[in-house]
């Protein structure tokens, strides 16, 4: 399989190999050092599993000196650098290069301070996301990106991504939610951009960072921002009789002025294989299904649901469930946070992530099913509808090289679909290789030239995770 | 000579020849802000009030673009028809600086101004979701778009926003707006001291009760007492709800007064113009960002200098307005007391004093390093509004 | 995911079965994050998924185990965290299993390392010599400090020594059950290494079960459940105990009619359990395997679908209930013990990270005992949060390895039960300091 294309490694590299391993054995303990082949391999792909490269060597630094001399060393010697979180990218944007050594950030996983006054916490970049909402939901806060890895994910992955997640539809994606980060750059200088104020002190280099895919250099903590948990959260269900009429009701429910704190979308074979993992409830005699989650106080609640139960019913809706118990709140997340995985029990997927303007998402939910069953597969739809991010899972046989084709050919049918109707390739899970092709469907070569410029300010030669984002042609130096 | 395109080619043919011939330039909105930053000599100027006009609105996405020229008063009126507001509050620098042109969206976006409510909505810079600009080349870019969620490519938006219109010439600015509340309601403590005050507006924006704004006014800075001001924003059946809830969390802090809709909106108008310390107009003005906790301490650290000044605290206190008589010294006081995680920008002197010390938080080398690296990557000559942010960038 | 099997390879049953384990991990790492491993030592590698690759690469490319992946696999507790966590329903154990199986016959261990398994394997599951052993352990404790110094197995040995408890136990003498026609008959496992450690727990489940007029039916044939030595690849004898266990269980069930083997120790139900697929492709014993797996409960469940007495007297104890993994993940049982508990009059209290292994994993703390202590240690620090007078759990290998970590008493599940429902106060509180003195004694029931 092999329809995205990887740069040939650098011969002379790999040539070196002995003497790069030699050098970065200097510089870190052997428990910090992967170089045999058996066990380079477990790092060789992210959650993009129809993609492997065998990295060089990865490193597993503890702390931000050895990430910096490692960095120093690497940017010395030429040596390209993949950084790596928990590797759940699903654009294989933590995928390696043979020419490369990958710089994992997992050892890197505690949570340095929390600061409830000033609602933030200090972090390590390598803690999962959730681990931190863990640390603080005793005391009632919680960092708000939620992406459906976030059992997984790391912060640094979350800032590569500027990753974002069901309830990001009233809190905001990752970059809303960092107020400042530790970053080595590619020489291995260190420096803190932001803190815990609330806005940059100069040009705002933390908005650059944030979802530059690890292009930029390696964080290696980062300062978040803490919310403090509503009174009460409570998702309803409701059941369409078509995938069209739940989108219709999204765009409704927007328009009439109700940010809800998550509206998410699934189709029915969306339903069936989230239902079975997770024994949520969800409605099984249903086309499409939004999960819409009020909150704040009994009242408010009930209030807030009257507004949106009204609008639901212009639009026919079926069913109507609501959660009667904290555990059944737990299992309709569940569900739908394992949606990826569990589909995993039905077939091999890959997972697009459009975003489109909302008013657009009957018509693009549409033409989606009719692209992918014209390549004669099935796909199902699990996403963030609130904001127009789609995930079309388009199923199919990865040990089927035709159909790994026709998956990949559908699916950047997809994105061109999403982007003509105004939106764009991704809207979460980042460009990595997966939409590197396609860069030039959304942008033109001027908008891609300046995008390659500031890159070239931070990583002038190319060797930060340097196969991601931008077209292997055309890439300008510094 | 000022150079007034009404076509983003125009403006783009325009930089270009600017750049062939290296000539400066200012880049112009309604000129409210012109005093905001160093001050610049050019060449000539660059407008936009000739790309003027709201490009296309759609109420049921929350999105709007406009020609970056486009006057904030006629955005906030064809919002205001449908329900809705920029989130993020944007203050209205007349106040501050005078003059009697009119702000225009792109400048909002330019100097990243964002007001009271940017501690619950975000900043404009999170709001902004696209920008259309000419960068110092003369080239057309586009990044980001018209959807909220969006990490396609490296993103441009961000960095522009308060930019200064060092980077490019905006020309079309994408925002997301929010429906206005239906109802809202200010709790307003009085003659808490600055710690007793951050306290309050902690334990007010830790509470569950979505507080949308946190300031205070000391005593003598536009009224004779001290307040402090927490506003709730809401359906309107929630806002009683919440009123009687979070006084109770601030029931150790005294009984708070509420004020509501009109007397509430003037209210935060003030606070977000900064109208008590606009007068005198002569006075030196900062504006300093720190982690809320620590206010109190700076502005006793202030005091301990011998620095005599009016101060107003936003943000729950993490940001600070500064007024004092002008003097070079005060710089170096301010910055001195900023803890290690602050920043202080003058935000208003006179020319010579903002030509001479630095307007923006100097920064250690490596990121001086990097903004002078992403300047020249946007404009490799220095020609659009050269020295504004930085002296020599 | 992708996977790389020739034809030739998938036409052995094993390979297969694997093979289909392979494809349905989608590699979405969520499993990375509830495995003890991963989170001590913060490297893909320690993790289901960096695992289930090595296992992938290793099994496709028909290697022999290398040292790496040997090191890796060995690390591995087998709690089976990550099989909860997993959306795919990707069957770890069965997996690792294979892999454990394909090392023990590729893969030569240094003489230090093969001596100690051979050493584990040769007397655990053995009742007697396991009695034997512990008494040479206890004469072996003074020792302790020297022991760790020996090189390479020194700190192992000295982590199995550590285990033995402070004294030997009696061997308690049992009651004659009555036979009655008419009753329901059970038969509880003896298996190998806990009627040694502690007779009090199967002594406890027999009185709780006698007071719901079920008898326990004596199988003298049984023993150990195979899952010590399964877990060390040893795969041939695990099923060689296996048809030995199902042969005596088979013929109790058949001639006797007990309706259920009942398991104290969940480590072993979740062996006894996995019978029907370990046997699956032995045509003489798939059948019977599968019988014997379908009869399997752990002693908790058992007890929750019975109607105890109600306890007339509540003892005011605060337990935390620390569930094993082979109870929460092996088996997914939850809640039955919790339940039983609370309906006995005791305050339950969850363990924070309760889904994190406390490190003993069959003999994973003799075999790896620094990531095994910093386990415990990890596991004693949450408990003790709590403030528990009690720690009740499921599992014999639970109870030695918390106890050695913490003062406050570690008790079986059912040890609390028969205390509350009339039976002798559990061992180990009468021998806690400060706790025995402030016990009220329950009413005979
Ligand atoms: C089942 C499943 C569900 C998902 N759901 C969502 C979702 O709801 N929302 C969403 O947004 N995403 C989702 N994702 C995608 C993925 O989890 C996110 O992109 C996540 O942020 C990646 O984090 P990670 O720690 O795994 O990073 P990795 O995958 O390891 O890396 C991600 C990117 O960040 C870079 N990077 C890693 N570490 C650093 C560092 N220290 N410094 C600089 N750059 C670094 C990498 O080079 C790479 O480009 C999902 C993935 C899966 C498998
Ligand atoms: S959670 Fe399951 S599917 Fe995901 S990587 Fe782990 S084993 Fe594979
Ligand atoms: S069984 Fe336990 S130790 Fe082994 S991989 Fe799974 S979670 Fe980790
Ligand atoms: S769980 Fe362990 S001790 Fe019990 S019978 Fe099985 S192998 Fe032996």
């Amino acid at each position: 399989m092999s329809s995205i294309a990887f740069p040939t490694p650098d011969p002379a590299i790999l040539a070196r190999r002995d003497d790069i391993i030699a050098g970065l054995a200097a510089l870190l303990p052997p428990e910090c050092l992967v170089t045999s082949e058996d066990e380079r391999r477990a790092f060789e792909t992210d959650a993009l599993t129809a993609y492997r490269r065998l990295p060089l060597a990865v490193a597993l630094p503890r702390n931000t000196a050895e990430v910096a001399a490692v960095m120093a060393f690497c940017h010395r010697e030429g040596v390209k650098i993949v950084p790596r979180g928990a590797g759940t990218s699903l654009a294989g944007g933590a995928i390696p290069q043979e020419d490369a050594v990958v710089i994992g950030v997992s050892k890197l996983n505690r949570i340095l301070s929390v600061d409830y006054a000033n609602r933030t916490a200090r972090v390590e970049a390598g803690v999962t996301n959730l681990s931190i909402s863990d640390a603080v939901m005793p005391d009632g806060f919680f960092y708000a990106p939620d992406p459906s890895s976030q059992l997984a994910c790391t912060i640094a992955g979350n800032i590569g991504m500027n990753s974002g997640g069901a309830h990001c539809l009233k809190y905001g994606v990752t970059i809303n939610n960092i107020l400042g980060v530790k970053m080595v750059l590619i020489d291995g200088t260190v420096v803190d951009i932001g803190g815990q104020a609330l806005d940059p002190a100069g040009l705002d280099l933390l908005g650059l960072i944030v979802g530059s895919e690890g292009q930029l250099g390696i964080v290696t903590e980062a300062t978040v921002r803490l919310l403090r948990l509503a009174e009460g959260a409570r998702p309803v269900l409701f059941g369409f009789d078509s995938s069209e009429a739940a989108g219709e009701c999204v765009a409704a429910i927007i328009g009439a002025g109700i940010v809800p704190v998550a509206m998410e979308f699934m189709d029915k074979p969306a339903i069936e294989i989230c239902e079975a993992f997770a024994k949520a409830g969800y409605p099984l005699d249903v086309e499409a299904m939004l999960i819409v989650e009020v909150e704040g106080s009994e009242e408010e609640m009930e209030a807030q649901l009257a507004r949106i139960c009204e609008i639901a019913r212009r639009y026919g809706v079926k069913v109507v469930k609501e959660s009667r118990s904290a555990t059944e709140t737990a299992l309709i997340w569940k569900g739908r946070k394992s949606a990826f995985g569990a589909t995993g029990r039905v077939a091999d997927y890959i997972c697009m992530d459009g975003t489109v303007p909302t008013s657009q998402l009957p018509y693009v939910l549409k033409r989606t099913g009719e692209i992918v069953a014209s390549y004669g597969l099935r796909v199902a739809n699990v996403f963030h509808a609130g904001d127009g991010n789609m995930h079309p899972l388009i199923l199919y046989n990865v040990n089927d090289p035709a159909e790994q084709a026709k998956a990949e050919a559908a699916g950047n049918d997809i994105l061109r679909l999403c982007v003509d109707a105004g939106g764009c390739l991704t809207g979460e899970h980042g460009v990595g290789i997966e939409k590197r092709d396609l860069m030039r469907h959304q942008f033109s070569e001027v908008d891609l030239t300046q995008q390659m410029r500031v890159r070239a300010v931070f990583d002038g030669r190319w060797l930060l995770n340097p196969a991601k984002v931008f077209p292997l042609d055309g890439r300008i130096a510094a | 000579m000022t150079i007034v395109p009404t076509k983003e080619a125009e403006a783009a043919e325009a930089v270009r020849a600017a750049q062939s011939s290296r000539r400066t330039l200012s880049i112009e909105g309604g000129g409210t802000r012109l005093a905001f930053g160093r001050p610049i000599q050019t060449d000539d100027t660059l407008s936009s009030k000739g790309l003027s006009g709201i490009t296309r609105y759609e109420p049921a996405e929350l999105v709007f673009s406009a020609w970056a020229g486009t006057p904030v008063a006629e955005i906030e009126a064809a919002l205001d028809e449908k329900g809705q507001m920029l989130p993020f509050e944007p203050m209205d620098h007349r106040t501050i600086y005078g003059g009697s042109g009119a702000p225009t969206i792109g400048g909002i976006a330019a100097t990243g101004a964002s007001g009271p409510r940017r501690i619950q909505a975000g900043a404009a810079r999170d709001l902004l979701l696209g920008v259309r600009f000419v960068n110092g080349r003369g080239e057309i870019v586009k990044s980001g778009g018209r959807v909220m969620k969006n990490v396609t490519g490296l993103d441009l938006v961000k960095v522009n926003c308060g930019a200064h219109g060092t980077l490019g010439f905006m020309t079309e600015v994408t925002f997301k707006v929010l429906p206005k509340p239906e109802r809202t309601l200010t709790l307003i403590l009085e003659d808490l001291d600055d710690e007793r005050a951050v306290q309050a507006m902690s334990a007010a924006l830790g509470s569950p009760f979505s507080v949308s704004a946190a300031a205070h006014l000391p005593a003598d800075v536009g009224g004779a007492r001290a307040r402090t001001a927490l506003r709730l924003e809401h359906f309107a059946e929630s806002i009683t709800y919440r009123a009687r809830e979070l006084a109770k969390v601030l029931s150790a802090f005294g009984r708070a007064r509420e004020i509501e809709d009109d007397e509430s909106r003037a209210l935060w108008r003030a606070i977000r113009d900064v109208d008590a310390l606009a007068q005198p107009k002569d006075d030196m003005l900062w504006r300093v960002s720190v982690p809320p906790t620590q206010a109190p301490a700076l502005l006793a650290r202030l005091r301990q200098a011998g620095l005599s000044f009016r101060a107003l605290l936003d943000w729950g206190g993490g940001l600070i307005w500064i007024a004092c008589t002008e003097n070079a010294a005060a710089s170096t006081v301010v910055r001195e007391a900023l803890g290690g995680d602050g920043h202080a920008t003058l935000m208003r002197a006179s020319d010579a004093l903002r030509a001479s010390l630095d307007v923006f938080q100097p920064q250690d080398a490596a990121l001086m390093k990097l903004t002078a690296g992403i300047k020249a990557s946007f404009d490799p000559d220095g020609i659009l509004n050269p020295g504004r942010m930085y002296a020599g960038l | 995911m992708q996977t790389n099997f020739t034809s030739a390879q998938l036409a052995d049953p094993h390979m297969a079965a694997s093979e289909k384990i392979l494809r349905s991990c989608v590699h979405c790492g969520f499993c990375t994050a509830t495995c003890p491993t991963y989170l001590l030592l913060g490297d893909e590698l320690d993790s289901p998924r960096g695992r289930i690759y090595l296992i992938k690469d290793m099994l496709e490319g028909g290697k022999p185990a290398t040292a790496e992946v040997v090191k890796h696999i060995d690390r591995c507790l087998s709690c089976l965290s990550c099989m909860t966590t997993c959306p795919s329903g990707v069957h770890y154990m069965h997996l690792v299993d294979h892999a454990r199986a394909h090392i023990e016959q590729t893969y030569k261990r240094d003489a230090t390392d093969r001596l100690l398994r051979a050493l584990l394997a040769h007397i655990l599951p053995y009742r007697n010599r396991f009695r034997l052993a512990l008494g040479a352990a206890l004469f072996a404790k003074p020792f302790r400090p020297l022991l760790a110094h020996l090189p390479r197995v020194g700190k192992r040995l000295a982590a199995m020594v550590a285990l033995a408890p402070p004294r030997s136990p009696a061997v308690t003498a049992e009651p004659a059950p009555l036979t009655r026609a008419d009753r329901r008959r059970v038969a509880i496992l003896e298996g190998c290494a806990q009627p040694v450690l502690q007779p009090a727990i199967n002594a406890a489940a027999r009185r709780l079960l006698a007071r719901a007029d079920i008898e326990v039916v004596r199988v003298a044939e049984e023993g150990c459940c195979g899952a010590l030595v399964h877990h060390m690849g040893r795969e041939a004898q695990a099923l060689e105990f296996a048809r030995r266990n199902i042969d005596a269980w088979i013929t109790a069930i058949d001639q006797q009619g007990i309706e259920a083997i009942i398991i104290t120790a969940s480590g072993c139900g979740t062996t006894v359990k996995d019978y029907g697929f370990m046997l699956r492709d032995d045509p003489l014993y798939a059948e019977k395997a599968r019988r014997v797996s379908a009869l399997t409960c752990d002693i908790t469940e058992f007890l929750d679908r019975l109607d105890l007495p109600a306890v007339s007297t509540a003892p005011k104890r605060a337990v935390a209930y620390h569930s094993a993994c082979s109870m929460q993940h092996g088996q997914q049982i939850r809640d039955e013990p919790k339940r039983l508990l609370r309906n006995a009059g005791f305050t339950v209290r969850d363990v924070p990270e309760g889904h994190i292994c406390c490190g003993s994993a069959g003999v994973y703390n003799i075999l790896q005992p620094e990531i095994a202590g910093r386990l415990r240690d990890r596991k004693v620090g949450n408990i003790e949060r709590l403030r528990p007078d009690i720690i009740a759990t499921g599992n014999i290998g639970c109870i030695t390895q918390i106890g050695g970590g913490t003062a406050i008493p570690v008790v079986h599940t059912v040890e609390l039960l028969d205390w509350a429902h009339g039976g002798p106060m559990p061992p180990a509180l009468e021998r806690a300091p400060g706790l025995n003195s402030r016990v009220v004694q329950f009413p005979l029931a």
